[in-house]
């Protein structure tokens, strides 16, 4: 399968929340990274339909979703922002009114859903109602029901926002688990939700495409240009000020710096290898925030 | 659909709340009717003398049914010595004289006055009445016909024939339909459950964000709107019915009987202008169907304000304000001739004895057409508007808006 999208733009109150978007997605999972704002969710919203975009094209092997219709949906498995599904139900029922939604046979869906639930771990919980869930356990219902239709397209917006680390890696896995075959886009803020996992990273700053590529060759592109700094008391805050600071660790009295810059940043400075974090800040320069 | 029908029908309307809402608002109804009954009804203790009760449903098995010289003359005979000996006040007070019904002469005399020969007097002489008014009409009509106004010609020729051969044939206890047809209080209380249960109905996906999850997938989007609405309305049917099977129940135990229902709805003091020739048990089904059909309507403009909103707050606040608006402007134009500003509002059909308990016509491009119609018609176009209104205010998916027939070739 292969999606398209051709020269996106979406502008809210004449401000561009997305704009020129082109990418090709084939198999395989797609890290979409971004600040907060930088319009990951917009894309999700048109990509599923959610929102209509100013201008430009989603195809999906090279036809308009806009024509597909309906047929374009059954094909899409999405897992939204926050989602709180419905607390009185039962987590079996849940997915049996999702498989309704979806138009799935019954006894197909519920042997989907059983299945589902085994992989995610959560056999044990099919009778529990909703709101008696975790966060982290609330997610893996939401990956389960979007993984109900069996669809070639897996779209998770933030999956991992508000899991504990455990969770999160848990998470992780099972998104990799569910790549086979399929397209998964995977919105997220947090670096290391794809660092392992994504075949490609996509990233967005201000509504637009930055770079597209896999992460190793995301990571060898920034080779020479993460430095290694050590500071005083004395003189930290004068680097803080001047430096794109990626981190910063303290050891006694001093402090090293994890400094992203094109040229050496200062005389004493010794070039790290870089890591996907490095990469995100270099090119959203989220650093300079300091 | 069907399947999504039961799924909103569980999401929204089998929660514990609700079904405690509905328990004790049932309890709260049931003492209202019992505070009705002891307040109000003759043969309540707490209204006249205990023994009232008694010796009404002994009488009754004399007088009851078809009316006769003879059942007349019966009650008379008791009556019209009462009348005399008490006429003067001077008879005597004494509470345990064995030559009375009740002990006291007084107490008679109001029993056989309020119980018996007042009800039995005016479907006596409903006929008479009715007769009258078929008079008066036809005078009007040639009244009208010398000045040449059409309208209120047709208009009296169907008075005229609305009232033509009405009589009351049959004494009967209505006691309790004179009361059951005044009784609006579980109305009140399920217009406040509905308010209750069907702010959730949009609210709550945008609350949990299931909204935009329902867009993304084959039937969340008007599918899942369609069996909304029908659920909201299976749901206000389903608690009418019971409110108004309790009602009918309540009144018919706590009064004690359900005797009348097969008599003219005319026979109630209230209704002697009624434009419908019904029995009481028709007009119980009639102004209960009327009922639901009126809360329907306001449940669905609670769904479309609801609809506007991200938490139901505000829309339960507004709701309510727009419930209280509708009673307001129905409670100002009860019983005035306004029949048009009567008609419009939807509240009307809740409490609809306004529009059976007189006569009114609203002149429909010459033709004098009964209240109650365009009471519905007007009714039936809020619904359509409120239905209308709500599909187009909630989101849409923007694929599924312009889709296709097209099969999709997946290759995966």
């Amino acid at each position: 399968m292969k999606v398209t999208f051709k020269d996106i733009s979406k502008q809210y109150r004449g401000k561009y929340a997305l704009k020129n978007f082109s990418a090709e997605l084939e198999n395989g999972i797609y890290g979409l990274l971004g600040e907060n704002g930088a319009g990951k969710t917009t894309l999700i919203n048109i990509f599923v339909g959610i929102l209509k975009s100013d201008q430009g094209q989603v195809l999906i092997n090279e036809m308009d979703v806009r024509i597909l219709g309906t047929d374009f949906l059954s094909q899409i498995g999405y897992l939204p922002q926050y989602p709180q599904f419905y607390k009185n139900f039962e987590v079996m029922d849940f997915l049996r009114y999702m498989c309704v939604l979806k138009d799935i046979p019954k006894e197909k869906g519920e042997k989907r859903a059983k299945e589902l639930l085994d992989i995610v771990n959560l056999s044990e919980a099919h009778n529990k109602k909703i709101g008696e869930l975790s966060g982290g356990m609330r997610q893996r219902i939401g990956i389960v029901q979007a993984m109900l239709g069996d669809p070639g397209i897996l779209i998770l917006d933030e999956p991992t926002a508000g899991l504990d680390p455990q969770e999160r890696i848990r998470f992780r896995n099972l998104i990799a688990k569910f790549s086979e075959n399929r397209i998964v886009l995977l919105a997220t803020h947090i670096v290391s939700d794809v660092e392992f996992i994504a075949n490609q990273v996509i990233l967005l700053k201000g509504g637009q495409l930055v770079k597209q590529d896999t992460p190793q060759k995301l990571i060898r592109g920034m080779a020479g240009k993460v430095w290694d700094v050590t500071a005083t008391d004395e003189t930290v805050d004068e680097k803080l000020e001047r430096l794109n600071i990626s981190n910063m660790m303290r050891d006694r009295d001093k402090i090293y710096l994890r400094v992203i810059a094109d040229e050496k940043p200062d005389a004493e400075a010794l070039i790290v290898k870089a890591n996907l974090e490095d990469v995100f800040l270099y090119y959203s320069g989220a650093g300079k925030a300091w | 659909m069907v399947d999504l029908i039961i799924f909103e029908c569980r999401k929204h309307f089998l929660k514990t709340s609700i079904l405690v809402a509905i328990l004790l608002f049932s309890i709260l109804n049931v003492a209202k009717i019992y505070t009705v009954y002891h307040q109000n009804s003759l043969l309540s203790p707490n209204f006249s003398d205990p023994k009232w009760k008694k010796l009404y449903w002994e009488m009754y098995e004399d007088f009851r049914g078809e009316m006769s010289e003879e059942k007349v003359q019966k009650l008379m005979s008791i009556y019209e010595p009462l009348e005399k000996q008490t006429a003067d006040q001077t008879a005597s007070t004494r509470t345990d004289n064995p030559n009375t019904y009740t002990g006291n002469i007084y107490n008679d005399f109001l029993f056989f006055k309020w119980c018996l020969v007042q009800p039995m007097e005016h479907a006596y002489m409903y006929g008479n009445y009715a007769q009258k008014i078929v008079t008066n009409a036809k005078e009007n009509i040639k009244f009208y016909e010398s000045v040449g106004n059409q309208y209120e010609m047709s208009k009296n020729a169907a008075i005229a024939n609305m009232f033509k051969g009405r009589a009351i044939s049959d004494f009967s206890y209505t006691e309790m339909y004179q009361y059951y047809v005044h009784y609006d209080f579980s109305a009140f209380l399920v217009l406040l459950i509905c308010l209750y249960a069907l702010m959730s109905v949009f609210v709550s996906e945008k609350e949990t964000e299931m909204d935009t999850l329902l867009l993304t997938t084959r039937f969340g989007g008007q599918q899942t709107v369609s069996a909304k609405l029908v659920a909201s309305v299976i749901f206000i049917g389903f608690i009418c019915t019971w409110f108004w099977l309790l009602d009918f129940a309540s009144f018919s135990i706590i009064f004690g009987s359900m005797e009348g229902a097969s008599v003219p709805l005319f026979v109630l003091e209230n209704f002697v202008n009624s434009s419908i020739h019904v029995s009481l048990a028709q007009y119980a089904l009639i102004s209960s169907m009327l009922k639901t059909v009126g809360i329907v309507v306001l449940g669905l403009a609670f769904l479309l304000i609801s609809s506007l909103f991200k938490n139901a707050l505000l829309p339960f606040i507004m709701s309510l304000f727009v419930a209280f608006g509708l009673i307001y402007f129905g409670e100002a134009y009860m019983g005035s001739g306004k029949v048009l500003l009567k008609s419009i509002n939807p509240f009307i059909l809740v409490v609809n004895r306004e529009l059976f308990r007189t006569t009114e016509f609203i002149n429909l491009f010459g033709f004098p057409v009964l209240a109650y119609i365009p009471a519905l018609l007007f009714s039936a176009v809020w619904g359509i508007g409120c239905c209308i209104g709500i599909t187009l205010v909630l989101k849409k998916n923007a694929l599924v808006k312009k889709g296709g027939k097209k099969r999709v070739i997946m290759e995966i």
